[in-house]
């Protein structure tokens, strides 16, 4: 569905992501883990279009996006739920999951999702007339992927969906993109969280200095010893 | 006491296109991050149009009005078009020297075009004032005051409750995020300038009419409209329309009170005042755009 090949990002002369390759299957959950800079932020960037690639090639179900735009991108179904969830602080929480179906136009589909989202998050709902920046970071993670889904992807890139969370609320971010990868979604994670996202999803890919240097499936990656040292702890 | 109330009703009258005028920079700078040197040139424009239109060429005073108005958006979005796009990236400097040549070559093309003397414009209003009581007003600001309340208001509605105003918010908070979601930064920023230009055209258009046209008047529009601005909270329109009326009511208790000379200081009197007191402008942050 989705295939990065010999993907280079800079920014200036400073290269962030060098030759980095990987296919994503239909259906998939795959995750993307690796140090802090080991360039995991901006391999999603480059494939959401909001950094053009320096190099390589982005497919996505047969079509070129290594240089389309990040409406285009949006428009072919993949949506970008950014590093640090990024609500619109000023703007209501509504009014960011009207930002997060903004190329949508179908009037019925769009009223029927926000129902659908507010009967899942029952606190969006509640706080739907208050300024997105006001609300906890808890809820803002749960606006900011219900805003990514709000476009009705089909592949979700979600950079670091548990940074900066409380344990419980850790939990149930994780519970709501196994549910969504149940929907038939799509679901590309990046995590420093690496035991958690190991064992949820069914491949993934160890990132060091901007290039993939392991990958295999959620189980073979824990029990590997090199990332049982490294990102495991252990 | 019936003198006070003359100024109050003055300064209201003048406030609701002080108000126009910041709005539009407030907008353009909250947006853009351009320091807009041509607005006072807009201003001007919009003044110049309603001559040519009404004087020159015999149309409809309010048919003019709108086409003045609409004329600023073009001009504006030509500016934005021509000018800025090219720019974006650039350092705040070059931005600001470009916008300065602009604004010296816009001035230049109205005096070469209109000439050095100042033209006045016919309104259909009747001469004689509107009396409430002790205190009177001309229907023509009359009719200034009720036209720029509505763009006031056409355009809080336009910020807040349509799909393009909401895009333009979502990229004054966070542009990235603005582009993940499929908003067209460039297309904003085209809008955010024929819209900012389109209200100071406005307010030329609307008081050009009161006073009269003539070369350099932007200028002074220009340092008003930073007073109000700056006044107001850089990026705020709910401190840019009350700055208005504010500089308004200065200008008019200071003109009155202290010396007819002391009317135009008054916005530099408040910059400076702002700048020593509150440098945040009257409004907080978190109140910014909308
Ligand atoms: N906006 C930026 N400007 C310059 N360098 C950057 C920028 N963003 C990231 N980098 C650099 O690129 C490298 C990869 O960063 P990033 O993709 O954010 O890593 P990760 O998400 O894996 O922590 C790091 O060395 C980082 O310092
Ligand atoms: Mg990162």
């Amino acid at each position: 569905m989705l295939s990065v090949s010999s993907l280079e990002c800079r920014y200036g002369k400073v290269a962030a992501v060098r030759g980095l390759s990987l296919e994503v299957n239909k259906g998939e959950l795959v995750s993307l883990i690796g140090a802090n800079g080991a360039g995991k932020t901006t391999t999603l960037k480059a494939i959401s279009g909001v950094l053009p690639p320096a190099g390589g090639r982005v497919i996505f179900e047969g079509e070129d996006i290594t240089h389309a735009s990040a409406r285009r991108i949006l428009q072919l179904g993949i949506a970008h739920c950014p590093e640090g969830r990024r609500v619109f602080p000023y703007m209501t929480v509504r009014e960011n999951l009207e930002m997060g179906c903004f190329l949508r136009h179908d009037k019925p589909g769009i009223a029927a999702d926000l129902k659908r989202l507010f009967e899942r998050f029952p606190i969006l709902d509640e706080r739907r007339h208050q300024a997105a920046g006001t609300l906890s970071g808890g809820e803002q993670q749960m606006l900011a992927i219900s805003r990514a889904l709000m476009s009705r992807p089909k592949l979700v890139l979600f950079d670091e969906p548990s940074l900066g969370l409380a344990p419980n609320i850790v939990e149930k971010t994780f519970d709501i993109i196994k549910q969504i990868r149940s929907e038939g979604v799509t679901v590309v994670m990046v995590e420093q969280n690496a035991l958690a996202a190991l064992e949820l999803s069914d491949r993934a890919y160890v990132m060091e200095q901007g290039s993939v240097t392991l990958s295999g499936s959620g189980r073979q990656l824990l029990d590997d010893p090199q990332v049982q040292k490294v990102y495991l702890g252990g | 006491m019936d003198q006070f109330l003359q100024h109050l009703l003055n300064a209201l009258m003048l406030g609701g296109t002080y108000a126009l005028l910041g709005i539009g920079l407030t907008l353009i700078f909250g947006i853009m991050r351009v320091v807009n040197f041509t607005h006072g040139e807009l201003y001007a424009f919009g003044a110049y149009m309603m001559y040519a239109l009404v004087m020159r060429t015999g149309v409809n005073f309010f048919v003019a009005l709108v086409l003045a108005i609409a004329l600023g958006a073009l001009l504006g979005a030509a500016l934005e078009f021509v000018l800025l796009r090219r720019l974006r990236g650039a350092d705040i400097d070059t931005t600001m020297l470009v916008m300065i040549g602009a604004w010296i070559a816009l001035q230049n093309t109205e005096q070469l075009v209109w000439t050095g003397v100042a033209k006045s414009i016919d309104n259909p209003f009747p001469a004689a004032p509107l009396v409430i009581g002790a205190v009177s007003v001309g229907w023509n600001r009359v009719f200034v005051f009720v036209v720029a309340l509505l763009l006031i208001g056409i355009t809080y509605f336009l910020i807040q409750k349509t799909k393009l105003g909401k895009a333009m918010r979502a990229t004054f908070q966070d542009r990235d995020t603005a582009a993940l979601m499929g908003v067209q930064i460039g297309s904003i920023h085209t809008a955010t300038f024929a819209l900012g230009s389109a209200l100071a055209a406005a307010a030329g258009a609307l008081l050009g009419p009161v006073f009269v046209a003539y070369p350099s008047m932007g200028d002074m529009a220009a340092a008003k409209a930073f007073a109000i601005v700056i006044l107001g909270g850089l990026g705020s329109i709910p401190g840019a329309t009350l700055g208005g009326f504010i500089l308004a009511l200065a200008e008019e208790l200071g003109a009155g009170y202290i010396s007819s000379g002391y009317r135009d200081a008054m916005s530099f009197l408040l910059i400076i005042a702002i700048l020593v007191f509150k440098p945040t402008g009257l409004f907080a942050q978190k109140e910014r755009i909308g």
